[in-house]
C-alpha cells in the first residue's frame, strides 16, 4: 500500500514505545539466559557439527528449549495426567493436526502459494478408505487402506495443483477453496455412496487404549515431522522460499518454478494423506463436518499462523498449543462451548494482527539472540 | 405450488437481484483496497440477526430482550447497524494488515467464522424464520402472469435491491464523493495525485458495502431463514459471481449475478437440489481458467 492512514500510523508509533519501554526486561532476561545458552553451547556445537547441516544450526539455549518440547511430546502419557486425565486424548488429536499444520506449511507457508483447500486432501484420504470399507471389502485393514488412500490424495494434490498452480495471488486461494466446496457438494450430492452429513463410521479405530493411540498418532507425527524438515532445511526449501520472495529470480536461476510448485504441493499430498487415514483410524466418522468442510482447511491454516508460517516446526508446536488451548484451558476457564471457540478465534486474530510470523518464530528468535546476536 | 419453466424464471430473477446487491458490495472492498472480504457473507448474516433483534423477541441479549419495532423502523436500523459494522471491521483490524493480502485473506474468515460463535452463543443454533412484510400490508403472496404463489417477500427483496443498486449508480458515477469511490478503484496512485484522500474513500466503501450487505441479508435471511452457518452460501455466490463477472466491476457483477442466479434455480429444479451448487462451481472453474479477468474485469495484478 502507498501510504498508511493516520490510526495506522499511531499504532505503529504506539507499539514502537511499547517495545522501548520493554526493553529494560529484555535486558534484564537477557542476562539471566545468556549464561545458560553459553553453558549448553557445547552440546549444541556437537549437534550442529553432526546434524546441523540438515535440520539447521541453534544456539545453546534454542537446542535445550527444542529438545525439551521433543522429549515432552515423546513422553505425553507419562506426565499427562498429573495435569487432566483428558490431556493425551487432547494431544493425540494435536498430532493430526500438527501433520495437517506441517504439509499445509510446506507448500503453502514455504511458497507463498496460499491453500484454503488442504482439508480437501485429507478427506480424499478418509473417504477412500470409508469407501473401500463400506462398499468393496468390510475386512481390508490399514495396512491396504492407508496406501491406497496416500495414493488417492497425492492423485487429488496433482489434479488441483497441475491447473491451478498457473493461477497467482487470490486467484490461487480462491479455486483452492472453490476445490473445498466443490468437493462437500459432491458429498452431498451422492450421499447414497458417501451417507451425506452422517458418514461412514464402520471403521474399527486402531485401538481404544488411549496412551497406545497417543503414540500410534505421534510417532508418525515426528516422522512425517523430520522428513518436512529436512527437505524445508535442504536446497528444495531454499527454492520454494525463494518462489514465494521472487518467482522471477527462481526462473533467471534456471530453474523451472512450476515443477517445484507442483512439488512442494506433491510433498504436502503425501502428509494430507497420512494425517486423513490416521484420522480416520483415531476413530473419527467420515463425515464432511470434521473431514472435508472449509472450516477444517481454515483450522489448519489458523494452527500454523498461530506456530508461524514457513518454519514447518512452528506449526508442529503451534497445533499442541491450539488444541491445549481449545480443549484444555479454555475449557476450565470457560464452561460455554461457543464462547470458548470465540476467545479462540479472537486469539488466533490477535496473533495475525500483532505477531503474524507467529508465536513460536518470535520466541525462536529471542532464544536466538540472548547473547546479542540477532537471528 | 411451484413448477414448470415460468416459476423457475420469475423466481430466478427474483433471487438473481439479490445476489447482484450481495456481490456488488464484496466487489467494491476489492476494487478500492484490494481486499477479499471473506466477512462479508458474516455482514450478510448480522444484517439478518440484528434485523431479529430489532423486530422480534425470540433471541434473548440483554438490551434488546424484548424489543419488537415495526419493520419499517427495523428494516432501515438494521441496515445503518451493519454499515456500522462493516466500517468497524475496516477501522479495528482490516486496515492494519490490508499491507499483506494473505493475512487480509486469513484475518477476515477468522472474523466469519468468530461471528458464527458469536450467532451461536446468543441465538443459538436453531433455525430462525421471519417474515419483513407488516401483517395486513401485503399478502404474504402474489400471482405473477401464470404463476401462483410467489413470497411477496422475494418480490419486495427485488425492488428493493433494484432501488439500492440504482442508488449506488447514481452515486458512483454523479457524485464527488461516489466518483473518488470509482477512481480509486481504477487507480489508486492517481485518485491520489488528483487530491482524493484514499483512506477516507477505503473506509467510507466499507460503510457502502455494509449497508448493501446488511439490505441483502435482511432479505436473504426473511426469504429463507437466519442459522449460524448462513454466511458461508451467499459468500461462495458472491465469489462465483465477482470472478465471473470481473473482480472490482459492478456492471459484471450485476450480469454474472443474473447468469448464477439463472443457473442455478434451473439445475435446482431440474437436476436436484444438491446439485445446485456444483455447476456454477464449475463455471468458475472454467471462467478462472479461460478467462481469469472475468466478463468485464481488469486483470488483478500481484504485488
Amino acid at each position: 500500500m502507498s501510504s498508511e492512514s493516520p490510526s495506522v500510523r499511531v499504532t505503529r508509533r504506539m507499539k514502537g514505545t511499547l517495545r522501548s519501554a520493554l526493553l529494560p526486561v529484555w535486558n534484564v532476561l537477557c542476562m539471566l539466559l545468556a549464561p545458560l545458552d553459553r553453558a549448553l553451547q557445547p552440546i549444541a556445537n556437537v549437534y550442529n557439527r553432526t546434524l546441523g547441516g540438515h535440520f539447521g544450526e541453534m544456539n545453546g539455549l534454542q537446542f535445550a528449549v527444542i529438545s525439551l518440547g521433543f522429549a515432552a511430546i515423546a513422553t505425553v502419557p507419562f506426565w499427562s495426567p498429573f495435569y487432566s486425565e483428558t490431556l493425551n486424548i487432547t494431544f493425540a488429536v494435536a498430532s493430526i493436526w500438527a501433520i495437517f499444520a506441517m504439509s499445509w506449511d510446506i507448500q503453502s507457508g514455504y511458497t507463498g502459494y496460499i491453500s484454503f483447500g488442504h482439508s480437501v486432501l485429507s478427506g480424499a484420504a478418509g473417504y477412500t478408505i470409508g469407501l473401500l470399507i463400506l462398499h468393496y471389502d468390510p475386512s481390508m485393514g490399514p495396512a491396504t487402506t492407508i496406501p491406497v488412500a496416500v495414493l488417492a490424495s497425492l492423485v487429488l494434490g496433482l489434479v488441483i495443483a497441475v491447473p491451478s498452480l498457473r493461477l497467482r495471488g487470490p486467484y490461487f486461494s480462491l479455486i483452492t477453496l472453490v476445490g473445498v466446496l466443490l468437493f462437500t457438494n459432491l458429498i452431498f450430492a451422492f450421499s447414497g455412496w458417501t451417507n451425506g452429513e452422517l458418514g461412514i463410521h464402520q471403521v474399527d479405530p486402531f485401538t481404544y487404549e488411549p496412551w497406545v493411540r497417543y503414540y500410534y498418532m505421534a510417532i508418525p507425527m515426528l516422522l512425517v515431522a523430520l522428513g518436512l524438515i529436512y527437505i524445508s532445511r535442504s536446497n528444495v526449501g531454499m527454492v520454494l522460499v525463494t518462489i514465494r520472495e521472487n518467482e522471477r529470480a527462481v526462473s533467471s536461476a534456471g530453474l523451472d518454478p512450476t515443477k517445484f510448485k507442483i512439488s512442494s504441493f506433491v510433498l504436502s499430498s503425501i502428509p494430507m494423506g497420512i494425517g486423513g487415514a490416521l484420522l480416520v483410524y483415531y476413530g473419527r466418522a467420515i463425515n464432511p463436518t470434521s473431514f472435508v468442510e472449509i472450516s477444517n482447511s481454515i483450522e489448519i491454516i489458523a494452527i500454523a499462523v498461530i506456530g508461524g508460517m514457513g518454519s514447518v516446526v512452528g506449526p508442529l508446536f503451534g497445533s499442541f498449543l491450539f488444541f491445549f488451548l481449545e480443549e484444555e484451558f479454555l475449557r476450565d476457564v470457560i464452561g460455554d462451548s461457543s464462547l470458548r471457540t470465540l476467545v479462540l478465534w479472537l486469539f488466533v486474530l490477535s496473533v495475525l494482527v500483532f505477531a503474524r510470523n507467529g508465536v513460536f518464530r518470535v520466541i525462536w528468535h529471542g532464544l536466538g539472540a540472548v547473547r546479542g546476536d540477532s537471528e | 405450488m411451484l413448477s414448470g419453466l415460468p416459476a423457475v424464471l420469475i423466481n430466478a430473477a427474483l433471487i438473481s437481484a439479490l445476489y447482484a446487491l450481495i456481490a456488488i458490495g464484496f466487489t467494491m472492498i476489492f476494487g478500492v483496497g484490494g481486499v477479499l472480504n471473506l466477512a462479508h457473507g458474516a455482514l450478510l448474516m448480522a444484517g439478518a440477526y440484528v434485523y431479529l433483534l430489532l423486530a422480534r423477541d425470540t433471541i434473548s441479549v440483554p438490551v434488546f430482550e424484548s424489543m419488537t419495532l415495526h419493520p419499517l423502523l427495523a428494516f432501515p436500523l438494521a441496515v445503518v447497524i451493519v454499515a456500522v459494522l462493516s466500517y468497524l471491521l475496516y477501522a479495528v483490524i482490516v486496515q492494519f494488515v490490508e499491507d499483506n493480502p494473505v493475512v487480509t485473506f486469513l484475518a477476515t474468515i477468522v472474523v466469519a467464522l468468530a461471528a458464527t460463535e458469536v450467532v451461536l452463543h446468543y441465538a443459538g443454533s436453531a433455525t430462525h424464520t421471519y417474515t419483513l412484510i407488516p401483517d395486513g400490508m401485503l399478502p404474504s403472496t402474489i400471482d405473477i402472469g401464470p404463476v401462483d404463489g410467489i413470497l411477496t417477500v422475494d418480490v419486495v427483496g427485488f425492488v428493493v435491491s433494484w432501488i439500492s443498486i440504482g442508488l449506488l449508480w447514481v452515486y458512483v458515477t454523479k457524485t464527488d464523493s461516489g466518483r473518488a469511490i470509482r477512481a480509486t478503484s481504477m487507480t489508486e496512485r492517481g485518485a491520489q495525485l488528483t487530491g482524493v484522500n484514499v483512506h477516507a474513500v477505503r473506509a467510507r466503501t466499507w460503510l457502502v458495502a455494509g449497508a448493501l450487505a446488511g439490505i441483502g441479508g435482511v432479505f436473504l435471511g426473511a426469504s429463507t431463514s437466519a442459522t449460524p452457518n448462513m454466511w458461508l452460501h451467499p459468500l461462495s455466490l458472491a465469489f462465483i459471481i465477482v470472478v465471473i463477472g470481473g473482480i472490482g466491476s459492478i456492471k459484471g457483477s450485476i450480469v454474472a449475478a443474473y447468469l448464477i442466479g439463472f443457473l442455478q434455480t434451473g439445475v435446482g429444479e431440474y437436476l436436484g437440489q444438491n446439485f445446485r451448487g456444483i455447476l456454477s462451481l464449475v463455471l468458475l472453474v472454467i471462467v478462472l481458467f479461460v478467462l481469469p479477468q472475468g466478463l468485464f474485469g481488469r486483470e488483478f495484478d500481484h504485488e
